[in-house]
Formats: C-alpha cells, structure tokens, sequence
C-alpha cells in the first residue's frame, strides 16, 4: 500500500484536458512558425499540426493510465515511432502528412517560453555560485557532448558503416 | 472550462511568444563563419534571447509587459511546447528503424560518453578552479532533471554537492542550448568526426537541448537531414532510458572516489566553502 502511494506520488500527475487546452496554443504557435519561417503551405502544415497534435494526446494518455512510469515526452516519442514504422498500417499517410511540418520550427515557441521563464531564483544561484560555476558548466556540456562524439566516431569506424 | 479559463487569462504571455516566434522565423537562419568554422544562428536561438529580453527577471522595463504570474506559469509550458517537437522527432525515427539498429552499437555505447563530463570537467574544477565538494555535484552529469534528483536523494540539495549540480543545471538552462547549437555546427565545420556520431551526442541533453544542436547540424548538413534527426531523436530516448541508470551507478561512485582521492580527509557533506576561497 505505502509503495503503491509513493508510485502514484512520484509520478507527475497529468492534467488531460489541461494539456489539451495548451497545446491548441502551442500547436496554433507551431502553425505561424511553419507558415512564416518554413514557407510551407498552411492547408498542409495544419493536417500535419493536427496529426502531431494526435501524436501527443495518445503519448500523454499512455503516461498517465500505463501501469508503469515512464516520462511524457518518451511516452510521445514512441507513439511517434510506432505510428511511422514501415508495415504499421497508415504509416506511409502520417509520414507524408507531417512531413509537411518543419521540425525546427517547432522549437521556437518553446525557446521562447524557456526564456521567459527564468525566475528570479534561478538568476540569484547563478550570482551566488559564481563565475567558476559558469566555467564548470561550460565544460561539462563541452565534456558531455565531446565525450558522446567520440565514443560513437569510433564505434562507427569500427563497426565499418 | 476551468483549463480554457486559466490559458485565457495569460494571453499576455501567449501573444508574447507568438510574436517572438514570428520575429525569430523572419530573421531566419544565419551563418556567421568565424576563424575556425562556422556558427549557425537559429531561430530557436533568437527566440530564447527575445523571451530573456522581455523577461522582468531580466530586464526591468518588461514589467509593464510581462509579470510575476507569467514567468511562474511560463515553466511547465516549456515541456508541454516541447511536445510536438518530441512528436515529430518520433516520426523520423520510426522510418529510419533500419538505420537506426544498424548504428544501434554506437548508439547505445556513446551514452557512455556522458562520462566525459568527468573526464574534462573534474579536473578543471577540481584543480584549476579550486572548487570543494561542489565538484561533485557539478561535473558528474549533464545535470538535468533526473541528476538533480539523484544528488536531492542522496546529499539533499542544500549541501555543496546540490549547490554544485544547481549551479550547473542554471547555466545549462540559460545557455545550454546555445552551447549545444555552437559546438554542433562548429564541430560539423570541422569535418573531423563522422556526422552521425555528432547527431546521436545531441541526444544526450534536454529537448531543448537536442533541439538546438541536432537543429544546428541539420542546417549545416542538410542532405543529412533526416539521418541526423533519426539519430538524436533515438539517442535523447535512450537517454531516458538509461542516462538515470549511468549517472547514478557509474557516474556519480566515480566522481565521489576520484574527489576522495584528490582531496583526502575531505568527508561528505562538509562545508568547504571556505577552502576554495
């Protein structure tokens, strides 16, 4: 009982008709930036917006009732997969459909929140821990990203493809 | 009702990312060749620094724009407008399956390569910079979410090891994508590293983060567009999947020994703030 009410506390709760209210928003954002930024057509983008949109809401309902927890966005990205494998029937019609959307375009909005969300605490850890920290930081993305790079440069080479 | 109620009433926030994102999508896609490569601007990238520009955090004068309530309400909206980015991210994946297992070795041996944060960041902190047990915190992982967790569980988040791991995590949200879109197309201008091995090292960050760098490699390669998206896309999932499980039975035992090593005498979870000093 008491791990069972630790699972379900743990577990981020999600709002399902919140989340489906926000991203009209959010999907309507998308619309403008593929419309304004990619130059693709709007009757088309829409289909393809509309069809992500499904992509989400099935991903979003698989995180909150799955018996075991796994994050939205992983939840998300495999609906996407699976309904664009070769062989899952209507695959072909939802890769034709959102290849009318331009993927990095979906990002702008995002970034768009993610900078006007910094809040005063955030800047406030920032002062306080310094300029080392900033260093640190620089290094660990560096070292991060570096790092990944080479292992999977070599694995590549070794493997031959 | 209530949901439609409470989107309606931070219309200022919403219009102020819609024009935002009209702007950034205007000015387009620029390429700026320094010395050594090249550094794509992006949209995405612009888009961060107008949402800073009329930040009140930030700059005071937005405040008459922009308050309180809708910095506190833009967070979580941050994950949810990643959404479809994510969606989409999938879509590439699934036709790409074939290639995706074949590079499936490399794949799955690069999230290794998160181990990299100690390799370089470690002793800069540790030696250069004179830091104490904030180094811990601060350079076993990448520091997102998941990572801070880890370090809240194991020393709580008021210990230097936390103000080391936070310290990390705000500089990573304030420039990490920026960081992750220069290094991605300064590397692809380098042509040393295969591009493939530079898309699936996008995946080992945030979203946002793959967004921006596998975004940058994208434009710098763009007949590689739909391999270098597969490939990220595949590498954040398996991050998900195992980057929780590498930092905290790998990464982080490593970083406590080597410190243990370096600094000897130095127990856990005392204050040593004045060492470094």
């Amino acid at each position: 009982m008491s791990t069972a009410v630790a699972e379900t506390s743990r577990r981020p709760h999600i709002d399902l008709g919140q989340h489906a209210v926000v991203l009209v928003v959010v999907s309507i954002l998308c619309l403008v930036a593929n419309t304004v930024g990619a130059g693709l057509p709007v009757g088309a983008g829409l289909v393809g917006i509309v069809v992500l949109y499904a992509i989400v809401m099935v991903g979003l309902m698989l995180a909150k009732w799955m018996p075991f927890y796994l994050p939205s966005v992983a939840w998300i990205s495999l609906v996407g997969i699976v309904a664009t494998l070769n062989g899952v029937p209507g695959s072909q019609w939802v890769v034709d459909q959102v290849s009318n959307v331009n993927f990095l375009v979906l990002a702008t909005p995002c970034l768009a929140y993610a900078g006007l969300a910094i809040a005063r605490e955030e800047i406030d850890i920032a002062k306080t821990s310094g300029w080392r920290i900033f260093i640190v930081a620089l290094f660990v993305l560096l070292g991060t990203y570096l790092g990944s790079v080479v292992i999977a440069d070599l694995m590549l080479q070794w493997q031959g493809i | 009702m209530e949901a439609l109620r409470n989107t309606a009433t931070l219309w200022r926030l919403h219009l102020a990312v819609l024009v935002i994102t009209i702007v950034s999508e205007l000015i387009g896609i620029r390429k700026i060749p320094i010395g050594i490569g090249a550094i794509l601007l992006l949209p995405l990238l612009y888009a961060f620094v107008f949402g800073l520009l009329v930040n009140p955090n930030v700059v005071k004068g937005a405040r008459k724009l922009i308050g309180e309530r809708e910095v506190k309400a833009a967070t979580p909206l941050i994950v949810i407008a990643i959404m479809p980015f994510i969606a989409k991210f999938g879509t590439t994946i699934g036709p790409a399956m074939d290639k995706i297992i074949a590079a499936g070795p490399a794949l799955l041996l690069q999230e290794l390569g998160n181990l990299g944060t100690i390799v370089i960041a470690f002793p800069i902190a540790v030696w250069v910079l004179r830091m104490g047990r904030e180094a811990i915190g601060a350079t076993f992982s990448i520091a997102r979410e998941p990572n801070i967790a880890i370090i809240a569980d194991r020393y709580s988040l008021k210990s230097p090891e936390g103000a080391g791991v936070m310290g990390v995590y705000v500089v990573g949200t304030l420039f990490g994508t920026f960081a992750f879109a220069i290094m991605a197309s300064l590397f692809a201008s380098f042509e040393v590293f295969d591009p493939r091995a530079l898309a699936m090292a996008c995946g080992v960050g945030s979203g946002s983060m793959m967004a921006a760098c596998s975004g940058a490699l994208a434009s710098a390669l763009p007949e590689m567009k739909d391999e270098i998206l597969a490939l990220a896309g595949a590498s954040n999932l398996l991050t998900y999947a195992t980057g929780l499980y590498a930092a905290l039975f790998i990464a982080l035992p490593v970083v406590e020994k080597l410190y243990g090593l370096c600094r000897p005498g130095d127990a856990a979870g005392a204050p040593t703030y004045a060492k470094g000093e």
